[in-house]
C-alpha cells in the first residue's frame, strides 16, 4: 500500500508539473547554502555543516570508525575539503566509502561511484617498504559554492589508537554541528578526555542495552583567523581524546590507564630480540676495553652504532611497534629506529652498561604529547642511557637513526618534550634534554672591508649552536656547489657573489653541539658614494621584520615557542677617505618578550664596530599583551635598519 | 653478394667485440683501494662509477618481448649518500589482460675494504620489497646490506617486457657525479623505434652498427591425441639482421636544479624511445606504424580517448549551440568557454587523452575532468556554436620541452583549443582556469610551440602572449624624520593578475610579506573581472627616524620596487626558461616635507642587454620646488636565455638593485 501511494504521488507530480527537472524526483534537497547563519560564513573557505564521527569498540581487538561529513565549499580555498582520503593498510581496512555532491540549492548533483574512488599506496617516499595506502575520492564543482558530503567506515584491528575528535581543526572553516559518538561493549570501559569543550557541550553518557554510549555535540563555531606567533589551533578549539583501557593488537594483549602500562605492553613485545652475534659481541668488549670512564665508553659504542649501520624504514603490519632482532641489523647493517635503538641498547649492554629505550613524539613541529592522558601518542624511539657512575643524575640520549648526529644530542627533533622510558616494570614519562636561549645561540661576526668605489669584500663567521645548528647540521656532508648554493639562497643581502666556504664542528666533547661557518663574499656597490655621502646599514644581515598587526582585536595569546640568542659583530674597515658622520645612538630594550641591544663604536684603527644582540625567551603571554610584544617587535625592526652616514674627506 | 655477406660479418665481429664496460661480482681488492683513492668531483658523497644498460628483443611463446638488462657500480663517500644504496624499479603491467613487466635476475654485492682485504656480501632477498603504486605500476625497492663509508655497491637485474612500445628509456645523469655512462640497444629490423636524445654534455660515444640476429619464437601447438596427449610447441628460428645503438657519456657533473627552468628533464641527460614500426615481412603491410603527423593525427582522432570523444553530442553542446546567435566571433568563442568553465572542474591533472572510459556525457554528468576531457568538451562546444575549432597539442612546463622535428605522440601531456578566425586571425583556448582571462592560455601551457591538428595542421607559436606585469603608482610624501606616507597602487596585469586574483586578506597579507617594512593602514582592492587586472589600493607608512632630523635619506623606489637581486647565483649552467616576458614598473610622486630642500638626487640611468633582450631605467626629475617624480622600469624582454646571457641579467638587476638604494638627500633650509 505504501509502495503503491507513493508512486501514484510521483505519478501525480507528473502531471502537474511536466517539466520539472529530473532533480525533482531525487532525494530531498539537502544543505542549501540559503540556510548557512551568516556568522558562519564570516572568515570561511568552508563550512562543516553536519559531522558524525562513531567510534564503535567491538572488543578489546577491533574497533569500528564510521565518518559522515557534510562540507559546503564556499570558495577555492576551501576546495581541499572536496576531496577525502581514507587510510588503510594491513591491520586497517575499509568497509565502505560513500559520497555524494549538491548544489548551492541542496540539490544532488550526483554521487560517488566506486570508479570514481582511486586506491593509493601512501609511500612517505624514504620507507623502503610499507603498507600504508589510501582511498581518494574528489568531488570538486567549477563552480562554488556547494557541498559535499562523504561517508565512511574503517574496521580496525589495532585498537591501541583510538580516535581523537577534533572538529575544527584548521582555520578559517566553520562548523554548523559536529558529533562524537563512542560505544562500549559490556564491561569494557573508555577514557577520555576533553579539551575546550563550549560550556554545556560536555558528554552525555546512556546505557543502551549492555553497551554504553558516550556523546559530544558542538554547533555553530565561527572560523577562525590565523595570528601571528599564536599556539596551533589544534591547542585551542573543542577536542576529545579517547583511549581504551585494554587492547589487543595481533595477539598482543595490554591494559593502559597509566603511562607505566603501556611503557610495560611495548617493552613486553620488543623482549628477547637483543641477541646479538658473538663476534659483535666481542668486538664491542675489545672495543671498550681499559676505557674506565662511562661516558666515554657510551660514546665509543655509539660511534661504532653510526659507522656500522644506517636508518631504513620498513613500515609493515605489527612491524609498526616491534622491532626486527638485533641479528638482523647486525647482519644487514640496517633498521628502522625500533631495530636501530635496540642494536645500540644490545652493543651498550655488550659494554656492560645498561640502557633504555624511550618513545617520543619527535618532529620539529610537533607538540609535545598530552602528558595528563596516558595513550600511544608517539611516532619515534631513542635510548635513554642512566649515568651509573655519576655523582649527580645525569642521562645520556642517543638518536640511533642517523650517521652523523652528535654524541648525546637530541635537538628539535625530539629535544624540549617528553619521552616514556620503556621499562619491564613499567616506565615513566621523562623530560629530554632541554635547549634555551642560553644553547639556541647564533654568534656572527663580519669583517667587511669597504673601497673607495663602495663595493665590498666580507668574511664572516657564523656560529651555530643548539636548535640554531639544527639547521644547518647537514650542510657540510653536502658537496661544495650544493653548501654555496644553500647558503647563497639564505643570505638576506642585496648584491652578493658567495666566493668561499668553510665548516668547522664543535669537537666530540661538546655538550651542546656547534657548527663553524666561514665564508668570503664580494658585495658590489655595497654602498656606492652619493655626492660626498656613503651610506650603509651596519646589521647586514640580522634585520628582523616585525609580525603582521593583527586585523581587529587579538583573539589567542601570545606563543613563543622558539627561544634563541643572537650576537652579531660586524667590523667595517674603513677607506681612509671615508669617516663617519654621526654614529647612530646605541639601542636598549629590555622586555618580558625578549631583550635587545645594538650600539656602534669607532675603534682606534678608524673602523667601526657594530655589536647588536638579541635574547628571545620560550614563553606565553596573555593575549592582552600582544600590543606591547608589537611594539617591542617594532622598536627592534627600527633600530636593525639604522644607517651609518660616512663623509668623504677628500671631497 | 657474397662480398656483402663477408663485409657485414665483419661489422658483426666487431660489435661481439665491444666488451661491456663493466663485469658484474669481478672487482679485486686492489682495483677497489685505486677507486677509493682517486677523489670524487665536487667533493660529491657518492658517485656512480659506472651504470651499463643493454636492451634487445627476444622471441618468447606466441610473441616477442623486450629485455633490458642494467647493471652498475657505485661508491658510497658519506652518509649523506647512502640513500643510493636503495634501488627503485617501476614495473608495468597491464590490469586488463594481466600481461606484466617482471624483473629478474636481481643479484648485488657490497664491497668494503679493510686494509688490504675486501669483503663482498650478497644482496638478500628480505630486502627486496614490492608495492603497487597504482592500477598500471609497481614499485621494486631493495637495498644493499653493510654500507658504510667506503663501500662499494654493485647491483644487476633483468627486466623483461611484454609491451614492446616500452623500450626503456636511458638516463644518464644523475643527482650524484656519474663517471661512465652507458646505454645500448640491439633492435631486430621488424621492429623500429624513434629516439629522442638531449644532452648538455657531449656524447662520448654515439655509435649505430649492424648485427646478425637471431632468435627463437615459440607457439604451442595444440595435439589431437585426446586426453593423453603431449604438448609439443613449435619451435621457429628467425634470422634477420638488428641495428645495433651504443651511446656513453663520461665524467658526468651531478645534476643540480637551477632557478628560472622548466623541468628537470629537460636538462638531464637522456634517451627516450617510442615504437615507430613493427613489421615482420617486407611483402607485406607492416603489424603496426606511428610515423607522420598525419597518421599520429588519424589514429587519435579515431581513438575512443580522443577522437569519439570529440563527437560525441552532449547537453553542453546543445548550450553551446544556442551562442550561435552571438555574431562576433571572439565574443561567442569566450561564451563557449564560460559555459565550459562553468559546467565542469578541471582536476588539476594535465592529459592529452580522456581517461579509460570516461565518456564526454559523463564527464557533463560528473562536472569535473581532466585537461583533455575538459578541452575537448570545449572543442566540441565551440563546433557545435559553429565555430572552426581545432585540438592543439602541447606540453606544459613540467612535461618538458618539444623535439618538433620528431613525430612523438608522447612528448605531449595537454591539449587546448585552437579556433581559426577570418582574417587569417586566430584564437587559443582553454576552460580550465577560471582566473584568466579568455585570451590567455595557463601560464604553465606556455613551452615554445604546440602542434595543431586538422588539416592545417602546423606548429603554432605559444609564446606570443601578455607579459607578466607588476606596476606601482604611489603618492607618498616625506615627513621631517624621514617616514614615507601615502597610497600605493599596486596593478598585477597579464600573467600576474590571475596569481594575485584572490581575496583581499590574502592578497594584503602577500604584499606585506613582501614590503615588511610597510605598516598598511588601509588596504582595498578591485578585480572587476578577470580581462582586467587586479589592483590593490593601499594606504600605508614606511616609518622614519624617531626625532626630526636636518638630513634626510630617502629611497622610496628600494622600498616599494625590489631591495634584492633576484638572481642569486653567479654560476649558471643551463639556460634561463620564463613562461613569460617580465616587466616591473613604478612611478612614484615624492611630496618634500615643508621646510626642506633638495641637497642630491641620484643620477639617471639607462640600460640595456644585448639584442634587445632587456632593459632598466631609472629617472628623477623635480616638477616643482616641492615634489620629485621617479620612474623606475625593470624588462626582461625574452622568455629564454643562453646560460652565457646569465650574467648580463644579473649585473642588470644588480645594477637596478644598487641604483634604487642610492639615497634621495633632502636637507633642511
Amino acid at each position: 500500500m505504501r509502495t503503491f501511494l507513493s508512486l501514484l504521488l510521483a505519478g501525480t507530480g507528473c502531471l502537474l508539473l511536466p517539466t520539472a527537472p529530473a532533480w525533482a524526483y531525487g532525494p530531498a534537497p539537502k544543505y542549501a547554502v540559503a540556510d548557512l547563519p551568516a556568522p558562519l560564513r564570516e572568515n570561511a573557505h568552508a563550512v562543516i555543516r553536519r559531522q558524525e564521527e562513531a567510534l564503535l569498540v567491538k572488543s578489546v581487538g577491533r574497533t569500528v570508525e564510521t565518518t559522515r561529513r557534510a562540507v559546503t565549499i564556499l570558495d577555492e580555498v576551501g576546495a581541499r575539503w572536496a576531496s577525502e582520503l581514507v587510510y588503510y593498510s594491513s591491520l586497517n581496512t575499509i568497509s565502505y566509502f560513500r559520497g555524494a555532491v549538491y548544489d548551492a540549492a541542496g540539490r544532488q548533483l550526483r554521487q560517488l561511484r566506486s570508479q570514481d574512488i582511486h586506491d593509493i599506496s601512501l609511500s612517505d617516499g624514504f620507507s623502503l617498504a610499507t603498507d600504508a595506502r589510501g582511498r581518494v575520492a574528489d568531488l570538486s564543482q567549477p563552480t562554488y559554492p556547494y557541498t559535499v558530503e562523504f561517508e565512511y567506515e574503517v574496521v580496525s584491528d589495532n585498537p591501541l589508537f583510538y580516535s581523537t575528535w577534533r572538529p575544527q581543526p584548521v582555520e578559517q572553516l566553520a562548523v554548523e554541528q559536529a558529533s562524537f559518538k563512542v560505544t562500549m561493549p559490556a564491561g569494557m570501559a573508555l577514557r577520555y578526555q576533553e579539551q575546550h569543550l563550549p560550556a554545556g557541550t560536555a558528554q552525555a553518557k546512556r546505557t543502551q542495552g549492555s553497551q554504553e554510549v558516550y556523546e559530544w555535540q558542538v554547533h555553530d563555531l565561527a572560523a577562525r583567523e590565523e595570528e601571528a606567533d599564536a599556539p596551533p589551533v589544534a591547542e585551542l578549539t573543542p577536542t576529545v581524546f579517547t583511549a581504551p583501557a585494554e587492547f589487543e593488537v595481533q595477539g598482543h594483549a595490554g591494559h593502559l590507564s597509566s603511562w607505566a602500562d603501556l611503557s610495560r605492553w611495548t617493552y613486553d613485545l620488543n623482549a628477547g630480540r637483543d641477541e646479538l652475534p658473538p663476534a659483535i659481541k666481542a668486538g664491542i668488549a675489545a672495543l671498550v676495553q681499559g676505557e674506565t670512564d662511562e661516558r666515554a665508553k657510551i660514546r665509543k659504542v655509539y660511534h661504532f652504532l653510526q659507522a656500522n649501520t644506517r636508518y631504513i624504514s620498513v613500515q609493515l603490519g605489527l612491524g609498526g611497534w616491534q622491532t626486527f632482532p638485533a641479528s638482523s641489523v647486525a647482519a644487514n647493517g640496517y633498521g628502522d629506529c625500533k631495530a636501530l635503538t635496540n642494536y645500540c641498547k644490545a652493543l651498550l649492554g655488550a659494554a656492560g652498561i645498561k640502557a633504555h629505550a624511550a618513545l617520543v613524539k619527535a618532529g620539529s613541529d610537533e607538540q609535545d604529547v598530552l602528558t595528563s592522558f596516558p595513550s600511544s601518542q608517539f611516532n619515534h624511539v631513542v635510548l635513554c642511557v642512566p649515568l651509573a657512575q655519576s655523582a649527580r643524575p645525569d642521562t645520556v640520549w642517543l638518536e640511533c637513526t642517523s650517521q652523523t648526529n652528535p654524541f648525546g644530542y637530541m635537538g628539535g627533533f625530539t629535544g624540549n618534550r617528553h619521552a616514556l622510558l620503556l621499562l619491564p616494570e613499567g616506565g615513566k614519562l621523562i623530560p629530554t634534554p632541554r635547549y634555551g636561549a642560553a644553547e639556541n645561540r647564533r654568534e656572527r661576526l663580519a669583517n667587511v672591508f669597504l673601497d673607495v668605489n663602495g663595493d665590498a669584500t666580507a668574511t664572516l663567521r657564523t656560529l651555530r649552536t643548539g636548535l640554531e645548528y639544527d639547521g644547518v647540521s647537514g650542510l657540510p656532508g653536502l658537496e661544495l656547489a650544493e653548501q654555496k648554493k644553500r647558503i647563497s639562497n639564505r643570505l638576506a643581502l642585496p648584491n652578493f657573489t658567495l666566493n668561499k666556504v668553510a665548516f668547522k664542528h664543535s669537537g666530540p666533547e661538546a655538550a651542546v653541539p656547534s657548527l663553524t661557518e666561514n665564508l668570503a663574499l664580494t658585495m658590489p656597490a655595497l654602498a656606492p658614494p652619493s655626492g660626498k655621502r656613503v651610506f650603509i646599514t651596519p646589521n647586514l644581515l640580522s634585520r628582523m621584520a616585525p609580525p603582521q598587526a593583527t586585523v581587529g582585536e587579538r583573539q589567542t595569546d601570545l606563543w613563543l615557542d622558539h627561544a634563541f640568542t643572537q650576537q652579531d659583530t660586524v667590523v667595517l674597515h674603513l677607506p681612509a677617505s671615508l669617516r663617519p658622520e654621526q654614529l647612530p645612538a646605541p639601542v636598549q630594550l629590555t622586555t618580558p618578550f625578549g631583550t635587545y641591544s645594538s650600539q656602534l663604536l669607532t675603534l682606534p684603527d678608524g673602523s667601526i664596530r657594530y655589536v647588536r644582540r638579541l635574547v628571545m625567551p620560550r614563553t606565553r603571554f596573555a593575549r592582552t599583551d600582544y600590543p606591547a610584544y608589537l611594539e617591542f617587535r617594532r622598536k627592534v625592526s627600527a633600530a636593525d635598519k639604522a644607517q651609518l652616514v660616512l663623509l668623504k674627506t677628500d671631497a | 653478394m657474397l662480398l656483402l655477406l663477408s663485409s657485414l660479418n665483419g661489422l658483426c665481429n666487431q660489435v661481439l667485440a665491444q666488451e661491456a664496460p663493466i663485469k658484474f661480482g669481478k672487482l679485486e681488492a686492489r682495483e677497489a683501494a685505486a677507486l677509493l683513492a682517486s677523489p670524487t668531483p665536487d667533493s660529491a658523497a657518492a658517485e656512480v662509477l659506472c651504470d651499463f644498460g643493454q636492451s634487445t628483443i627476444q622471441g618468447k611463446s606466441e610473441g616477442f618481448e623486450l629485455r633490458f638488462e642494467r647493471t652498475a657500480r657505485l661508491l658510497i663517500r658519506r652518509p649523506a649518500g647512502y640513500e643510493h644504496a636503495t634501488v627503485r624499479v617501476l614495473l608495468y603491467h597491464d590490469p586488463k589482460e594481466g600481461r606484466r613487466e617482471e624483473i629478474q635476475l636481481l643479484k648485488g654485492f657490497t664491497y668494503n675494504l679493510t686494509g688490504a682485504t675486501l669483503s663482498k656480501e650478497p644482496l638478500r632477498t628480505e630486502a627486496v620489497f614490492s608495492r603497487k603504486v597504482d592500477e598500471r605500476l609497481d614499485e621494486y625497492a631493495f637495498t644493499l646490506p653493510n654500507v658504510r663509508e667506503g663501500s662499494i655497491l654493485e647491483f644487476t637485474y633483468v627486466v623483461r617486457s611484454p609491451f614492446l612500445f616500452n623500450l626503456q628509456d636511458w638516463q644518464f645523469q644523475q643527482d650524484i657525479p656519474v663517471r661512465w655512462s652507458e646505454y645500448r640497444t640491439i633492435i631486430p629490423s621488424f621492429y623500429r623505434y624513434k629516439e629522442l636524445s638531449r644532452t648538455y654534455w657531449p656524447f662520448t660515444i654515439n655509435e649505430t652498427g649492424t648485427k646478425a640476429y637471431s632468435t627463437t619464437y615459440r607457439e604451442p601447438r595444440p595435439t589431437g591425441y585426446g586426453m593423453t596427449a603431449v604438448t609439443q610447441d613449435n619451435y621457429y628460428n628467425i634470422t634477420t639482421m638488428a641495428i645495433t645503438r651504443r651511446w656513453a657519456i663520461k665524467e658526468l657533473p651531478a645534476f643540480r636544479a637551477e632557478p628560472f627552468i622548466t623541468t628537470r628533464r629537460d636538462y638531464l641527460s637522456r634517451v627516450d624511445f617510442e615504437l615507430e614500426r613493427i613489421q615482420f615481412d617486407p611483402q607485406h603491410d607492416p603489424q603496426f606504424v606511428v610515423g607522420s603527423w598525419a597518421e599520429i593525427e588519424k589514429q587519435l582522432l579515431e581513438d575512443e580517448k580522443f577522437g569519439q570523444y570529440l563527437k560525441a553530442t552532449t547537453s553542453l553542446s546543445t548550450n553551446a549551440a544556442a551562442l550561435r546567435s552571438l555574431p562576433a566571433l571572439t565574443e561567442r568563442a569566450q561564451a563557449v568557454r564560460q559555459l565550459v568553465l562553468q559546467q565542469v572542474a578541471y582536476t588539476s591533472t594535465p592529459a592529452y587523452l580522456v581517461r579509460p572510459g570516461n565518456t564526454a556525457r559523463r564527464i557533463v554528468e560528473q562536472r569535473q575532468g581532466n585537461a583533455a576531457e575538459v578541452n575537448l568538451l570545449l572543442i566540441a562546444a565551440l563546433r557545435a556554436a559553429g565555430l572552426e575549432a581545432q585540438p592543439l597539442l602541447l606540453s606544459t612546463r613540467q612535461h618538458g620541452q618539444i623535439q618538433t622535428e620528431l613525430p612523438l605522440v608522447s612528448q605531449f601531456n595537454y591539449v587546448v583549443a585552437y579556433v581559426a578566425l577570418p582574417d587569417n586571425q586566430e584564437l587559443l583556448l582553454d576552460a580550465t582556469d577560471a582566473s584568466l582571462p579568455p585570451t590567455l592560455l595557463p601560464e604553465h601551457c606556455l613551452n615554445a610551440q604546440g602542434r595543431l591538428l586538422g588539416p592545417a595542421g602546423r606548429w603554432v607559436n605559444l609564446m606570443n602572449t601578455a607579459s607578466h606585469l607588476l606596476y606601482i603608482r604611489a603618492q607618498l610624501t616625506a615627513s621631517t624624520q624621514g617616514e614615507l606616507r601615502g597610497t600605493i597602487r599596486q596593478e598585477y596585469a597579464g600573467y600576474a593578475a590571475s596569481e594575485h586574483r584572490r581575496p583581499l586578506p590574502e592578497l594584503r597579507q602577500q604584499w606585506q610579506k613582501e614590503h615588511p617594512d610597510w605598516h598598511i593602514s588601509k588596504a582595498e582592492m578591485s578585480a572587476p573581472d578577470v580581462a582586467h587586472p587586479v589592483m590593490l589600493e593601499l594606504t600605508a607608512t614606511l616609518p622614519g627616524a624617531e626625532a626630526e632630523a636636518t638630513t634626510l635619506y630617502l629611497r622610496p623606489l628600494q622600498h616599494l620596487l625590489m631591495a634584492a637581486n633576484p638572481f642569486r647565483h653567479a654560476e649558471r649552467s643551463y639556460p634561463v626558461d620564463f613562461a613569460t616576458v617580465q616587466r616591473v614598473e613604478c612611478v612614484t610622486d615624492l611630496t618634500l616635507p615643508a621646510g626642506y630642500k633638495v641637497a642630491e638626487l641620484p643620477t639617471d640611468m639607462q640600460l640595456v642587454l644585448p639584442d634587445g633582450g632587456g632593459r632598466f631605467l631609472f629617472s628623477i626629475s623635480q616638477p616643482t620646488a616641492h615634489t620629485l617624480a621617479l620612474v623606475g622600469r625593470l624588462h626582461l624582454l625574452k622568455t629564454h636565455y643562453s646560460a652565457a646571457e646569465y650574467s648580463a641579467i644579473r649585473e642588470l638587476y644588480a645594477k637596478a638593485v644598487a641604483k634604487f638604494a642610492e639615497p634621495i638627500v633632502l636637507q633642511q633650509q
